[in-house]
């Protein structure tokens, strides 16, 4: 969740020629010749032969043997700290040393985090200078305006505040897609893991997603899963919603790779258990002051109401005055969890990087799942209660509703 | 509005006068507008004053109970909506099982100020043992008016089945208030899976009264709970009030105006997407 503003377009002495941000939902050309001309430099200096000629030299040449046992799972939740980088190598070097951290841990299955682009935005020059406007600016708000005192036209604003975020990644994306699919890629290759690489805002044609990415130990692009319940900030911006979960069946179980917010709702975690995942890897991303109850939303419930696994990776830190807190963690049924409060591993801080790190009994999930104390199902109710247009209906008239207005 | 979840801690139940009586200071004490009692509190005080017959069991003594026809039943709940009248207030009676034709379900009902059943609501999901018990699921979703909120009743374990938050939350409610029991030692986390976990998701007020005692050898225990969401509550936790299973009762006020308030700024619902759902939901 971002709080930068669309850009409002003016003709420049680049020559650029920008629409209103309002009809296009938050969608704006950045086609000057400056801007095409350092897109293509950004192109260049993340063009996959550079990245596999990078990590050619750094990785390992020969892999460490995992045990096949597909029914115990080893995995690796990251929570990775947010650092802007001011060359594509240093984003390659800081997801390579958390893999290594992981794989050395014996993971075999490692999930990063939502919005894991945010760190290349160091790629864009004067960032830092926008960052500190931010930064000063969100100390200004912090203070009460002095009465009387009036702020005109651009005086109260910082440079940053008329950027759309979301446009910025629209603009890197013909750079990151290909850089994130050749890092991770290469990483899941050389150390034979699954990576779930985290989630990043790309251009997907005229859309732009909230994509997540999850590559196979050969190296091979398993799946992509679009975040399908976006946040209210993110429809305003304009971004595409997913129609639909997928499941990826692999040597460490069925599955699955919602984003973020999609585990506010109960629905799909329901729709992945009934298409049979084992495993929910979930990208997070919290832009809120920290708080233990605040966090337990979302996936911990979630496998609670359907009996899997859990992988909460989490992004924190701070770029822009904007802060990300979370704690990464390793969830399941609260039967399958040794203290019975449904955690088999969380990081302590939710600040800092760390990594939580658990086994997943396959097999253990299953025995739960086929003889399960308290789960039942009933579709007469579903049928009458929980049909497409009882949920058309509702929405339409929540909208609608002058209390919620 | 305030209201109140009762644990009937303290409570005696070896006759229906000293339980009427025991009810009666307890409510007039809550000051409350609404009140709920656990679940199994027909069971409790039919065994306690011996129009039940205990079971070697739990199992047993609900079969017992399913069995024994609905005078009691009636009994009962004849007794909770004079509860109601007497004391002015919405009051939500412990379960009963209630047989029709050859079906047994188990039932929770609301009584209003009045002393008239509002709301009769039956358990839409059962546990494994309720299975083997021969009890029948209900398919219903009923709302009714309290005090200008739509509110509806939540029995047993259907607190662990989302479906049945979204259902009501669907239908337009603003508070369930959930009678139910949880066996086994003192765990606050699956009821935090259950209630907790459906008022985050659908922006609604739950108030949660569980029954804590011994039946035919089994134990229960568990925490009173008001429940709402975390933006609108004390230190964003989600509770506006929690008691210990010995703790007698719970109240708590609702502001109606925080929850109108929470829905808008942050529409949950609004950003369902049940295109995405239709296939694989309920498969």
């Amino acid at each position: 969740m971002v709080k930068l503003k669309k850009m409002k377009f003016e003709s420049g002495s680049s020559g650029s020629r920008y629409k209103a941000a309002d009809e296009r939902k938050g969608i704006m050309a950045m086609d000057g010749w400056k801007e095409k001309l350092f897109r293509h430099y950004l192109t260049w200096s993340c063009r996959p032969v550079r990245i596999r000629g990078y990590l050619h030299r750094i990785l390992p040449s020969s892999r460490i043997p995992y045990p096949a046992e597909r029914s115990r799972i080893r995995a690796a939740a990251l929570q990775l700290e947010l650092h802007l980088v001011k060359n594509p190598l240093h984003y390659v070097d800081l997801m390579h040393r958390r893999l290594r951290e992981a794989v050395e841990e014996g993971a075999q299955l490692i999930a990063f985090p939502e919005y894991n682009n945010l760190a290349l935005l160091g790629l864009l020059p004067g960032i830092e200078k926008m960052e500190e406007a931010y930064s000063k600016k969100g100390e200004q708000e912090a203070k009460p305006v002095e009465q009387g005192k009036k702020v005109k036209g651009s005086e109260g604003k910082s440079p940053a505040e008329d950027i759309s975020l979301v446009e910025v990644f629209r603009y890197m994306s013909p750079a990151v897609e290909p850089l994130v699919k050749t890092l991770f890629s290469s990483l899941a290759a050389a150390y034979g893991v699954h990576i779930m690489a985290g989630s990043y805002v790309i251009a997907d044609g005229e859309a732009t997603v909230n994509r997540s990415y999850l590559f196979g130990p050969a190296g091979e692009l398993i799946g992509l899963q679009d975040k399908v319940h976006l946040l209210p900030l993110e429809a305003e911006w304009g971004l595409k919603r997913g129609s639909a979960f997928s499941i990826f069946d692999t040597s460490v179980g069925r599955l699955a790779a919602p984003v973020c917010m999609d585990a506010t709702y109960f629905e799909t975690f329901r729709i992945l258990e009934n298409k049979g995942t084992d495993i929910v890897l979930l990208p997070v991303a919290n832009l809120e002051s920290y708080n233990y109850w605040l966090a337990l939303r979302g996936i911990w419930p979630r496998v609670q109401e359907s009996p899997l696994y859990g992988i909460k990776s989490t992004l924190v830190g701070t770029i822009a005055g904007m802060t990300f807190t979370g704690r990464a963690g390793i969830f399941a049924p609260l039967e399958l969890t040794p203290r019975r409060d449904g955690v088999l591993a969380e990081v302590e801080t939710f600040e800092r990087e760390g990594m939580a790190v658990a086994d997943l009994d396959l097999e253990a999930l299953q025995i739960l799942r086929s003889n399960h104390p308290w789960r039942d199902s009933n579709k007469a109710f579903y049928e009458r209660y929980l049909s497409e247009n009882s949920y058309t209906a509702s929405m339409k008239e929540h909208t609608l509703s002058k209390r919620n207005i | 509005m305030r209201v109140a979840a009762l644990s009937l801690h303290g409570i005696r139940m070896d006759s229906s006068k000293h339980y009427r009586s025991d009810l009666t200071d307890l409510l007039q004490k809550s000051n409350a507008a609404a009140a709920v009692i656990p679940a199994f509190s027909s069971l409790a005080l039919g065994l306690g004053t011996g129009r039940i017959s205990a079971g070697a069991s739990f199992a047993e003594t609900v079969r017992a109970a399913a069995d024994s026809g609905s005078d009691w039943q009636e009994e009962f709940l004849a007794l909770h909506s004079e509860l109601a009248r007497d004391n002015g207030l919405f009051l939500t009676a412990g379960t009963v099982y209630e047989r029709e034709n050859d079906r047994i379900y188990h039932t929770l009902c609301c009584f209003d100020p009045a002393g008239n059943l509002c709301c009769r609501q039956r358990q839409t999901h059962l546990t494994r043992f309720e299975r083997e018990q021969g009890l029948s699921r209900g398919e219903e979703l009923i709302l009714f008016d309290l005090h200008g909120l739509q509110a509806g009743l939540v029995v047993g374990i259907d607190a662990r089945h989302p479906e049945v938050g979204r259902g009501f939350a669907l239908l337009g409610a603003d508070i369930l208030l959930h009678s139910g029991a949880l066996k086994g030692e003192l765990n606050c986390w699956p009821q935090a899976a259950g209630m907790w976990a459906q008022v985050q998701q659908n922006q609604f007020w739950a108030v949660e009264a569980l029954f804590c005692g011994r039946i035919g050898r089994t134990d229960f225990a568990a925490d009173s709970a008001v429940i709402g969401p975390c933006e609108i509550t004390p230190g964003q936790s989600g509770y506006l009030a929690r008691g210990y299973p010995h703790t007698p009762f719970i109240c708590a006020n609702l502001e109606m105006e925080d929850l109108y308030r929470i829905r808008r700024d942050y529409p949950l619902l609004k950003m369902l997407n049940p295109q995405a759902y239709r296939e694989d939901l309920f498969v």
